[in-house]
């Protein structure tokens, strides 16, 4: 039984770390919002230029999305069709997920692998952005490879899950109340 | 295989691979990059990583999270429940006028949140309830709420709106203001509709026959009217092109914060991280979608699909309303099993040019295709509003709520024909603001 019981602190840590995402992403997205609102004093009411905002507050989103995928993945957030599971008798059901999330694994798989080259190639060639603020490109790219990994990490939890009967396939969406 | 047929496959293909319940973004994510493995080898996988990054990294798509932030804020706070309240102090001996109240409350809280689900649950825990209570007929109770919902994606300031001026490169000011007088439109035929349905099935309803003095009628005022001024400010320094939409945006979320603190003493940090949690599932959500269909559009054009649909569809010389009927059939289809958002990034780069090849207004076609999106939301099977309808009321049961939905779906068929024969509805307005042209 002790092995089954590693496998349950497994799986218990990757919803952690996807929770952890998810605290992120949400300050990501409060950085941009308080940024924006920076820059729009800094523009119309100092009548200043502005030189990295627009940029940040584009990259803050990019990394919101990337690193809030596992944590919506892991609250059952992003939206399917679920029509043709919802007629179906429990088995087929549980297969069908089976199919549909290994599909999902392997675009996630595939997304993070070629994330990962696009972040190793501006890390080791020293890209910088295009703007006048110019900053190393890899750290705008790095919730590529990191928010997408994490994403593969928490579907392959999800499908041993479900492989292993320990949740139900096509369970509804988890309310934000119970995440910390 | 030409193009055209391997169009057809990825077609068939995506509704299949949908159909297992996938989620919509990793769905299309996989198609793509299935299709450009197969037919352009293994090596075009190395473009991936950097198309997903880049169909993300753009500074107009920064207004999607904040106006979502924005709606969140709103609709944690009891400023729908006051708004309802207002109106219904105005206009409770009318016929029908709670069911009035209502609908007139979903279309000023659809131009707070963006969002349809939002407005149906923020008016819905109200409104069903009490109309239900004061004797109105649950059809109507619920489906006025579930179609002045729908208004949420119409009146600006409307996400899919958003999605659509960045996937067709539209302007969203212009997307807005065209989206104005088609949503008083369709407010205002649900609310003859109810009034309607009111007298014909009169005695039912118990009129509300109390006096609210003028002082009543004002209370709620101040604490709806900032809203209100914050919206007007958005669409103004938007038409006026003084703001793009993320600044517009950001603004408005953080004015939101603001004003929901100080008006509701919702400042409180634990439920001010509530909001932002919410706003971030919903933002990942979309968002991963706009750069899953990013790799989508990517396959479709790097297989010369997009361009031979349109080289087909411009051979088959059709007249353009036969055009038109079709387009809108297929994208009343789509509505009914995709998310607004899913159906605008799919489709809108390749409909577009159809559309404007043959002369119709792209910002027209826009309001046609955002009402289209509106039935899908009420209608099965996944209608997402039925089922927060559903959520608030469940002991009305989906069927009624369904019927209840239908006279409204109806309207909404009635309203894009309107826009077919006048289409001077969704183009006066943006041309007399911003001038004639695009």
């Amino acid at each position: 039984m002790s092995d089954e019981h590693f496998i349950d602190v497994l799986i218990r840590g990757i919803h952690a770390l996807s929770r952890a995402c998810g605290t992120l992403a949400a300050l990501c997205l409060a950085s941009a919002c308080t940024v924006v609102c920076q820059m729009v004093v800094m523009r119309y009411v100092l009548g200043a230029s502005t030189i990295w905002q627009n940029e940040f507050v584009t990259f803050a989103i990019v990394a919101a999305t990337l690193l809030g995928s596992p944590y919506v993945l892991l609250t059952k957030g992003h939206v399917n069709v679920d029509l043709l599971p919802h007629y179906l008798a429990p088995a087929a059901k549980r297969w069908l997920a089976l199919f549909a999330s290994t599909l999902g694994w392997l675009a996630c798989a595939t997304l993070t692998w070629t994330g990962w080259q696009y972040f190793y190639e501006a890390w080791d060639a020293g890209w910088v952005t295009s703007s006048l603020w110019a900053p190393p490109l890899w750290i705008p790219l790095l919730p590529l490879p990191v928010g997408l990994g994490i994403l593969t990490l928490q579907y392959t939890a999800d499908i041993f899950c479900l492989a292993s009967r320990r949740e139900m396939p096509f369970g509804p969406p988890v309310t934000t109340d119970d995440a910390p | 295989m030409s193009p055209l047929s391997i169009g057809i496959l990825i077609g068939v293909t995506t509704i299949l691979v949908l159909a297992t319940g996938i989620p919509v973004a990793f769905g299309l994510a996989i198609v793509a990059m299935g299709f450009l493995v197969i037919f352009d080898g293994f090596f075009s996988l190395g473009f991936v990583g950097e198309l997903f990054f880049s169909g993300l990294a753009d500074f107009t798509l920064v207004s999607i999270p904040m106006f979502i932030a924005m709606g969140a804020a709103v609709a944690s706070s009891p400023a729908g429940g006051d708004l309802y309240g207002a109106l219904d102090r105005w206009l409770n001996r009318v016929p029908a006028g709670l069911a009035i109240s209502n609908i007139a409350a979903c279309a000023v809280f659809a131009a707070l949140s963006g969002s349809s689900p939002a407005t149906c649950a923020a008016i819905g825990k109200m409104g069903i309830p009490e109309m239900r209570k004061r004797g109105y007929p649950d059809g109507l109770a619920t489906g006025s709420i579930a179609a002045g919902g729908t208004l949420g994606i119409l009146i600006p300031p409307s996400v899919t709106m958003i999605v659509y001026g960045i996937s067709t490169g539209t302007s969203i000011g212009r997307l807005f203001i065209a989206g104005v007088l088609p949503g008083l439109m369709l407010t205002l035929m649900f609310i003859a509709w109810s009034m309607v349905y009111a007298t014909r099935s009169g005695s039912l309803m118990t009129r509300d026959r109390r006096i609210f003095s003028l002082r009543e009628k004002l209370e709620l005022a101040p604490r709806v009217l900032p809203f209100l001024l914050l919206v007007a400010g958005i669409l103004f320094v938007l038409y006026g092109g003084v703001a793009t939409p993320s600044e517009a945006a950001g603004v408005g979320a953080m004015m939101c914060f603001i004003l929901i603190a100080v008006i509701y003493r919702v400042w409180q940090p634990r439920r001010i991280w509530k909001i932002l949690k919410s706003s971030t599932r919903e933002s990942v959500m979309i968002m991963m979608i706009i750069g899953a269909a990013a790799l989508f559009s990517y396959t479709l054009s790097s297989l010369f699909v997009t361009q031979s649909i349109a080289e087909w569809i411009a051979a088959l010389e059709v007249n353009r309303w036969v055009l038109l009927g079709a387009i809108n059939i297929f994208l009343l289809v789509a509505g009914f099993f995709l998310p607004p958002v899913a159906v605008i990034v799919m489709t809108a780069p390749i409909l577009l040019p159809l559309i404007t090849q043959v002369g119709f207004d792209p910002y027209w076609f826009a309001v046609v295709l955002t009402i289209n999106m509106e039935i899908g939301l009420i209608t099965p099977p996944v209608g997402l509003n039925l089922y927060v309808i559903n959520g608030i009321a469940p002991d009305v049961g989906l069927p009624k709520i369904l019927a209840g939905a239908l006279p409204f779906v109806l309207l909404m068929v009635v309203g894009i024909l309107l826009l077919c024969v006048f289409p001077q509805i969704a183009t006066w307005l943006p041309d007399l603001l911003m001038g004639a042209g695009n």
